[in-house]
């Protein structure tokens, strides 16, 4: 016998429903057992069809965009992490549907010690298995050391400074690799912290950003399919499948605005569902209301290394500088 | 029931608190940051929990 969880009042008589057959909640399409509760849309969903429905919406996300198009060659930016991973097998599944579309993965190792070998080896087998193209670049090749050696005294700006690296790299590899466009497996959960930590930063050209377009020809678009998909819908959709692996977090993350960030929303998400979506939603509005509106630095050119920047020196560049490179 | 927490440690529990989400609840970890296996199989949070029930909490994984 299995227990149910709830205790019902009857008069002045306790009954205890502890005892009560064996429940798993059943799919809404197929009435098979559910693995996953969809909080937004009400829809408890199995296997089969949770498979289904982020692949769908991946496409959806993907078509009302235009982020792919016949002949494009992405570079998906693999870390080998969930996210990633999930990116790389749902575009391997879909790329049928744009003629002439192809994919490259696009590994970067930063250098951090005790994270980063355990989610390369997975980025390996992972291309392996799926049959696609696979490239590495390091912050070694990029500026000579690992991330290690550049945060040794700078800790806190971990993030800031990966980030900015991390960027350059994946552009360079993926420009070298003959690329048009680069695909990063930022999900709903990432978009809905970066709205939410831009307004606390009251930094709104980087809130209206938009990346999917590309600002220029001189930037390859980057493009998002699972911006509509929650972290734990992709957490499901790879366990489900046996892609999911547990793997250690980054040992930089405590350092960041985005893990408060995170810890706030998804405790209000759970409570209050359909808040990580309301929060994208706003930025759109916003973004519509600005539309038009010149709120990002005009386009320079970096006077070290050519790249395109706000001012006179990109941001690696100036930080190659504060290293003493 | 056995009950295997993200860090690997196992707690046993003579009483099942009813449901996946209860046990969350019951042990302070929310929902959204972890996926829920009872022998194997992943579960929603309404699902309920046996006695001789194996429960795996695995936490999501954060960043790339």
């Amino acid at each position: 016998m299995r227990y149910g969880s709830s205790g019902l009042h009857t008069g002045d008589k306790t009954v205890d429903l502890r005892a009560v057959p064996e429940t798993t909640p059943v799919c809404a399409c197929c009435r098979e057992p559910a693995v996953m509760y969809q909080a937004v849309s009400g829809r408890y969903l199995c296997r089969t069809h949770l498979i289904r429905d982020v692949e769908e919406r991946v496409r959806a996300t993907i078509e009302e965009s235009g982020q792919i198009h016949p002949g494009d060659r992405i570079a998906v930016g693999l870390s080998g992490g969930k996210d990633s991973t999930a990116l790389l097998v749902i575009l391997s599944r879909l790329l049928p549907k744009w003629p002439g579309a192809s994919l490259v993965a696009i590994t970067v190792d930063e250098g951090i010690a005790g994270y980063r070998a355990d989610t390369i080896r997975a980025a390996e087998t992972l291309t392996k298995r799926l049959g696609v193209e696979h490239h590495f670049v390091s912050f070694r090749d990029l500026v000579g050391d690992d991330l290690d050696t550049i945060l040794v005294g700078r800790a806190e700006q971990a993030c800031t400074i990966c980030g900015i690296l991390r960027k350059k790299a994946l552009a360079d590899a993926a420009r070298n690799a003959g690329a048009t466009s680069i695909a990063t497996g930022h999900n709903l959960d990432d978009e809905a912290q970066s709205v939410l930590m831009n307004a606390l930063r009251g930094d709104l050209p980087r809130l209206l950003r938009d990346t999917g377009t590309g600002r220029s020809a001189e930037f390859l678009p980057r493009i998002k399919p699972l911006s509509g998909i929650m972290e734990k819908e992709i957490a499901a959709y790879l366990f489900v499948q046996d892609f999911f692996l547990v793997l250690p977090e980054c040992p930089y993350t405590k350092y960041a605005l985005r893990a408060e960030v995170r810890t706030m929303l998804s405790e209000y998400e759970s409570c209050h569902p359909g808040t990580m979506q309301h929060l994208i939603e706003s930025k759109k509005t916003i973004q519509s209301y600005c539309a038009g509106t010149p709120v990002m630095e005009p386009l320079h050119h970096c006077k070290e290394c050519g790249d395109p920047c706000s001012g006179n020196l990109c941001q690696v560049c100036r930080l190659r500088h504060s290293l003493g490179k | 029931m056995k009950v295997i927490l993200p860090d690997q440690t196992v707690r046993v529990m003579e009483k099942p608190p009813g449901t996946v989400g209860a046990l969350l609840h019951e042990i302070g970890i929310t929902p959204l940051e972890v996926i829920v296996s009872r022998d194997g199989k992943l579960v929603p949070e309404q699902a309920t929990i046996g006695k001789d029930d194996e429960i795996r909490i695995i936490r999501i994984a954060h960043g790339g």
